[in-house]
């Protein structure tokens, strides 16, 4: 059977430069890989990621079997064949493609077995032999796979070495037989080169999919099923191949983009199961390279499409698809655009569920994109650079069915394997360590013990163990599993290292009186200030070094009180001292004299608030002249309260681990405990937290109470239920409401949710997306085109208006009189989520601050000055403050303000007088301007300086009639009795102040002066005319006469000149 | 130097030019010796402190007149401060209590009493009472008119009041039944017409009877507004004929320029410029609703007759909200951004 299969698939491979190319490339495949393996690590992790999804499924099978013959000394052959000649390296990519087709047929099963029975080497010179025999069956099937392939592989033949090589190998056989394919098989091939070209669009896809599925369905609904035919005979595979001929465009399809390296194309090769192929069928290819004007179009075509598609029809079918357990192991993923049925998060999610990895930004090392409508152009720059591959939705669900458990036999999942092994040794190295630490421990605690009662260690021995296991360990995990040397710590090494240094040479530096910065600069500084995210081992850290270097420690924290008072008399005490231990020791121990030092660790340094006044003033002083070494710790490094640190200490930032470096620790713990977490669940658990260990370390402490396993989902939950709570900024809220995946059919936030997003920040989410939300390009506007979509913009614009419009008649029950709180959710819903659920798409610009809160108080100040000129102008005009503003205004403005630009200074008297006759007042001037609009608005207003000038100095040094009396003139009410300040008073100072004004305002009477200053129509020599005077008459001035005509009562007007006061007096 | 307005308005009953009926109604009332409590309502610019005022002077002689301002502090229950302007005579105070806003139940309550509680000191007064005139009456809140009602009858004998409003819609039915409803009707055009006559008769400006008849129309019956219409154009053209255009105030030209806009084109991006435009009408004090009213019918003049209908009812639609709710730029941009719908769906509706 052997034999035949290779012939079989020899004949492929010649036929269809696919068929012969796939046993070479399978075997090269495997040389490949072993040889990167033995040679470059990186590059297998390369290898792994690009080619993983197809290969992944084959590689179950091959990668066992091949590494084997490798070690069977195959590798050497491979490397020779490999040198001897490229194009055989290049005739395996693209039998990649076949030799997934061939596992669909589950060929491959057969071939591996051969390849076990027969050295690789031979195996595979034979095959390429037998593939030029090409059987004339395969032509069809092959040829299709050709054509796709051909063109498919074009485009990255361009851009890839690898693809060149493969070119180049099946430059020979393959061009021939695409030469020849078209005419053999034109109208198949036509139809699938179609599709090919074209199958960038979902329909296209979709259509293979369909196809595809049924086939497999039958033939193998699963990939677990395919691999058992594997094992079955070739007739079943050349079945495969005839029924599944649209399959394997598919997959040729696939294949041409993973061949891109020599390496991937090896591991394709092996991935004979159908899985992939499916995949590859799964996929929505959209290929910009090797055809160079197709595909240009053809991509941007697809995506527009894709778009439209997506839209519509797809959203109710979203069901996830159920897969085998880390399926997706080793594979990476990139998400970009809005999906059919999946939110982007819940995509990632699935991804990581199963094993694999989700990255932001696509690069070489991306083995899929997932890719949905309204995809980023960057993302597509990159997709097109790269040649990477895109999968739509359902081709991410496709490979959740088809792989098998831990990505198979894939080159990816055996990598990951590998490292993962590679990692479980590790921790259970570390676990060694530190059950060997405990027992140490345990023993010296054992021998202290049984020093006191006998002394001998025999005891101790035999004791240790029964006394461990006997008692319960009550320790909290966070103590139990501290670090206990500096290796232990996860992350900041560098930081730590630093700390070390410091606290090492301090006595040194002391003597050198701190001059000489050393190395890090840390040799000027007496005390260091560690600062950070909680959880990260800050605290842990500076203990850990202090122990190392031998110092005793000195700790304070937010439990004790740091007064400036306490802070100054509790730490002399400890400055200028030593440690007793220096000196003395328990019974039976001796005496180690470098504990004599201290230090001080000041822990938790911003939490120094009401109750520690002048404290951290205090601290930085100490921090300046301290005579031990000082370690000060905080989280917030940048708080004003703060300030006083700076230059002070030497700043040691600590950064939040990554999940690589906890992610070891947590599995020594889980280990150590019995308790049974796959990597993803704790990767899930450490990203919930923020890489917060101690939290994480809680969890799982929590877990072990009633469970030995975490299964992803229940991870999740855990790590949402202990979230922190994040409040979000104006802008983030509004910009998470508005983005375009917030409301899409595939969208899994519910209401609850988007309504927790307007608590965020209650008083500004409204308005900030009443600021923006016509700054959006309407996702529901997105199906139209020309009129019609900006009509639905219209409409889209006017529902949200008109919904902001009712949030602000809830508004008014809640903060008007009838203050009904309750209604708060309601308001949410019409002022901030309705609104975006019309407008929600891309913000085509940044998020606005709020304008109405400037516009508002700007309101405030024109209105206060429209009811001082209105005040002003009260004894000659009647109307209301409306009534001046829009119909005395225009004309106050043309007589005060335009003469004096046009007529210029000669004008000013005559404008002064008029002032004067309507008692209006310099500020009043200015603030007429103000408040011109339109064509009187501001800035139109251009005054010549000479104007300008005169008017003022003309305006100052007249007199001008005054309508009233100052407050402080009249009998003011009765004070009310000055409560004494309760609590509240206390607390609201602006209330206080207002009171004492108040004082100041009814002491005023007696103190005249005082308040004249503040009078702003009163120079201070002048008091006496402020006080009222208006009962003379001979002050009347030569214009209140001139008024006299119309105005009778003006002489009773308190009228105040400076020339006058005399005369008062 | 003061402006027409001001210069001619009349001082006494007798010299009112309108109204005739109403002018001796108020005297006869004035000689009564039994002067009720006083509503007088009307819209702007028909004569309604004119009329108080010659009243006034009807009741005290020309001692009313003599009046000046005060500024009186009052303080809050929670400790604010509040300054307060009143103009006032020996026999007379005039406030309007809607200056502090939402306080203006403690002016009321502090203030009458205060006047109510003392009794006139000036023995050769023609009254026993003093009169309280409340400007802007159809502004005050729920809560000081209650505040008001009992005061009314409680110190009848040494106060009377005077309130003034634009409509007695706002102003609450106990209050309505212990005042005498004067109602001060806008001049009718030809009154406006004879006023503005004889005002430039006065100024000896040349006459131009078709554009006093053209400033009639376009005041709006609102006969203050007429004749700063008219000084206006006098003061800012040499040559003053029939034809001579009337310049509009600088809020109403941002406004028909607004509508412009609007009608120019409809889109998402044009709303936000709009936005701007509400925003500086506003905070100019523009009251909303003159906006909201003002630009509707700067609209309805250049859309299809077909559409009015449908944007007076949007427009009567959000004048409404905006008195119910806050935020007024909401309403009155959720009434551009329907607008623009209508218009536009309309415009389609067509051509298609």
């Amino acid at each position: 059977m052997p034999a035949d299969i290779r012939s079989f698939f020899g004949g492929k491979s010649s036929q269809g430069s696919n068929a012969s190319p796939a046993k070479p490339a399978a075997k090269k495949e495997e040389p490949s890989t072993r040889k990167k393996r033995t040679r470059k690590v990186v590059d297998d992790s390369d290898d792994e990621e690009v080619v993983a999804t197809k290969t992944a499924s084959p590689r179950v099978k091959a990668p066992s079997k091949p590494k084997p013959e490798v070690s069977k000394g195959e590798p050497t052959s491979t490397s020779d064949y490999f040198a001897s000649s490229k194009k055989r390296g290049r005739p395996p990519k693209e039998s990649k493609p076949q030799p997934a087709a061939a596992d669909d047929l589950e060929p491959k099963p057969s071939p591996k077995p051969k390849k076990p029975t027969v050295t690789e080497q031979p195996v595979k010179r034979p095959q390429r032999g037998s593939t030029k025999k090409a059987t004339a069956i395969l032509d069809d099937e092959e040829l299709g796979d050709d054509d796709i392939f051909a063109t498919e592989y074009k485009k990255p033949g361009k851009g890839d070495d690898d693809y060149v090589e493969e070119e180049d190998k099946d430059g020979d056989s393959d061009f021939e037989e695409l030469a020849v394919k078209p005419a053999s098989a034109a109208p198949g091939r036509q139809g699938r080169r179609k599709q090919a070209p074209v199958s960038d669009s979902d329909e296209d896809v979709v259509m293979e999919d369909l196809p595809k599925r049924p086939s497999r369905a039958t033939k193998s609904a699963t990939s677990q099923p395919a691999r058992k035919r594997k094992s079955e005979v070739l007739d079943k595979d050349e079945d495969h191949e005839s029924k599944s001929s649209p399959k394997k465009g598919a997959q040729a399809k696939a294949a041409p983009r993973t061949p891109k390296k020599p390496r991937a194309s090896a591991k394709v090769d092996r991935p004979e199961s159908k899985e992939i192929q499916d995949i590859f069928d799964s996929i929505p290819t959209v290929r910009p390279p090797s055809p160079p004007p197709d595909t240009g179009e053809k991509k941007k075509f697809n995506f527009a499409a894709q778009a439209q598609r997506s839209t519509g029809p797809a959203a109710g079918s979203a069901e996830l698809p159920v897969g085998a357990e880390n399926c997706l192991a080793g594979l990476s993923f990139v998400f970009t655009g809005v999906l059919d049925t999946l939110g982007r998060d819940e995509g990632q999610v699935l991804v990581k569920k199963y094993g694999g990895k989700v990255t932001g930004a696509p690069s070489s090392k991306t083995s899929y994109v997932v890719l949905g409508a309204d995809a980023g152009p960057k993302k597509l720059a990159t997709i097109k650079q790269h040649n990477l591959k895109t999968i739509n939705e359902e081709g991410l669900f496709e490979l959740i069915r088809r792989l098998p458990a831990n990505g198979g036999d894939g080159k990816a999942a055996e990598q990951h394997e590998a490292k993962k092994k590679a990692e479980e040794e590790k921790i259970r190295a570390m676990a060694a360590e530190i059950d060997r630490e405990e027992k140490r421990k345990a023993a010296a605690a054992a021998a202290k013990r049984n020093d006191t009662p006998s002394g001998p260690q025999p005891p101790s021995s035999s004791q240790p163990p029964s006394s461990q296991s006997a008692k319960i360990d009550d320790r909290l995990w966070t103590t139990k599993y501290a670090p206990t040397s500096l290796n232990m710590i996860c992350g900041n090494k560098g930081v730590v290292e630093k700390l070390q240094n410091w606290l090492r040479d301090w006595h040194k530096n002391a003597k050198a009186g701190f001059n000489k910065p050393g190395k890090e600069g840390s040799g000027l500084y007496r005390s260091v200030m560690i600062h950070g995210p909680p959880g990260i081992g800050k605290t842990t850290a500076a203990h850990l070094v202090a122990k190392l270097e031998g110092y005793d420690v000195v700790e304070t924290n937010a439990s004790d009180t740091r007064s400036k008072k306490l802070v100054e008399n509790g730490l002399l005490g400890v400055l200028d001292t030593t440690s007793l231990q220096g000196y003395f020791s328990g019974v039976g121990k001796k005496v180690e004299s470098e504990k004599k030092n201290l230090v001080l660790i000041m822990d938790e340094v911003d939490g120094m608030s009401a109750g520690d006044r002048g404290g951290v003033g205090a601290l930085a002083a100490i921090a300046k002249k301290t005579h031990i070494p000082l370690i000060l710790i905080c989280n917030e490094r940048r708080l004003p309260k703060m300030k006083p640190f700076d230059h002070v200490s030497f700043e040691l930032p600590f950064r939040r681990p990554t999940a690589e470096q906890i992610r070891a620790r947590l599995s020594t713990i889980c280990f150590r405990e019995g308790l049974k977490i796959p990597p993803q669940v704790l990767d899930s658990l450490i990203e919930g937290t923020n890489a917060d260990i101690r939290q994480v370390i809680n969890m799982l402490s929590t877990v072990k109470l009633d469970q030995t396993n975490l299964n992803y989902e229940k991870g999740r939950e855990m790590s949402k239920a202990w979230e922190k709570h994040i409040v979000l900024k104006p802008w983030d809220i509004v910009g998470k409401i508005l983005s375009a995946q917030m409301f899409s059919p595939s969208s899994k936030t519910t209401l609850n949710e988007k309504i927790e997003l307007y608590f965020n920040d209650h008083e500004f989410s409204p308005l900030m997306l009443q600021e923006n939300y016509l700054k959006t390009k309407p996702v529901l506007a997105g199906g139209y085109q020309g009129r019609e979509q900006k009509l639905k913009q219209l409409e889209l614009a006017d529902n949200a208006a008109s919904s902001i419009s009712d949030g602000d008649l809830v508004d008014r029950m809640i903060h008007g009189s009838q203050q009904q709180w309750s209604l708060m959710p309601t308001h949410a819903v019409f002022s901030f989520v309705r609104p975006a659920s019309f407008a929600y798409g891309n913000m085509m610009e940044r998020p606005g601050f709020t304008s109405w809160l400037g516009q508002n108080s700007k309101q405030g100040k024109l209105w206060r000055y429209t009811k001082e000129i209105q005040g002003h102008m009260r004894l000659r005009a009647s109307g209301d403050r409306d009534e001046i503003r829009q119909q005395y205004m225009p004309l106050l403005w043309d007589r005060l303000v335009r003469r004096l630009m046009v007529e210029g200074k000669d004008s000013v008297d005559d404008v002064i007088d008029f002032m004067d006759s309507y008692f209006l007042t310099r500020e009043d001037w200015d603030a007429l301007v103000e408040l011109g609009l339109g064509p009187m608005d501001e800035s139109n207003v251009k005054l010549q300086t000479q104007t300008k000038a005169a008017f003022t100095r003309i305006y100052n040094q007249r007199s001008h009639p005054l309508p009233f009396i100052k407050a402080s003139s009249v009998a003011v009410p009765k004070k009310m009795p000055k409560e004494k300040p309760d609590l509240e008073d206390a607390i609201e100072e602006s209330d206080e102040e207002e009171v004492l004004e108040d004082d100041s305002k009814n002491n005023d009477e007696s103190e005249e002066e005082l308040d004249l200053k503040k009078d702003k129509y009163v120079r201070v020599p002048k008091k006496a005319a402020a006080s009222k005077g208006g009962a003379s008459k001979g002050r009347k001035t030569k214009k209140a006469a001139a008024n006299d005509d119309f105005i009778d009562d003006e002489e009773e007007k308190p009228k105040k000149s400076r020339a006058r006061k005399p005369k008062a007096k | 130097m003061a402006l027409l307005v001001d210069k001619l308005r009349p001082r006494s009953l007798d010299a009112l030019s309108y109204h005739p009926e109403l002018s001796a109604r108020l005297k006869s009332l004035a000689q009564s010796g039994d002067f009720p409590h006083l509503l007088m309502y009307g819209p702007s610019g028909a004569g309604k402190k004119t009329r108080t005022i010659a009243t006034l002077k009807e009741l005290y002689g020309s001692g009313v007149e003599k009046i000046k301002i005060d500024a009186r502090v009052f303080q809050t229950t929670s400790n604010r401060k509040l300054e307060f302007n009143i103009v006032s005579s020996v026999y007379h105070l005039e406030i309007t209590p809607s200056d502090v806003g939402n306080y203006d139940r403690v002016v009321v309550q502090e203030l009458l009493k205060e006047i109510a509680q003392t009794q006139q000191v000036d023995l050769t007064a023609k009254q026993r009472f003093k009169v309280v005139v409340i400007n802007e009456a159809d502004h005050l809140t729920r809560d000081a008119q209650a505040a008001l009602r009992r005061t009314m009858e409680k110190y009848s004998p040494n106060l009377r009041l005077i309130l003034l409003a634009n409509s007695t819609s706002n102003i609450i039915a106990p209050i309505r039944s212990r005042t005498l409803l004067v109602r001060v009707a806008a001049p009718s055009e030809e009154d406006i017409c004879s006023v503005l006559k004889s005002a430039g008769k006065k100024e000896g400006w040349p006459e131009a009877s078709g554009l006093n008849q053209r400033i009639a129309k376009e005041s709006g019956r609102n006969l203050r507004r007429a004749l700063l219409m008219f000084e206006a154009i006098y003061a800012q053209n040499e040559k003053v004929t029939d034809n001579t255009p009337i310049p509009p105030p600088d809020w109403e030209a941002l406004i028909a320029l607004t509508a412009e806009e609007i009608l120019a084109e409809r889109s998402p991006a044009r709303l936000l410029q709009v936005r701007a435009r509400l925003y500086d009408l506003l905070t100019h004090c523009i009251p909303p609703t003159t906006i909201l009213k003002t630009l509707t019918f700067k609209l309805i003049a250049k859309v299809d007759d077909a559409l009015k209908p449908d944007v007076i009812r949007w427009s009567a639609f959000y004048e409404h909200r905006i008195t119910q709710g806050s935020k007024v730029i909401f309403h009155l941009e959720a009434f551009v951004a329907k607008f623009m719908r209508i218009y536009e769906s309309y415009l389609m509706g067509m051509e298609f």
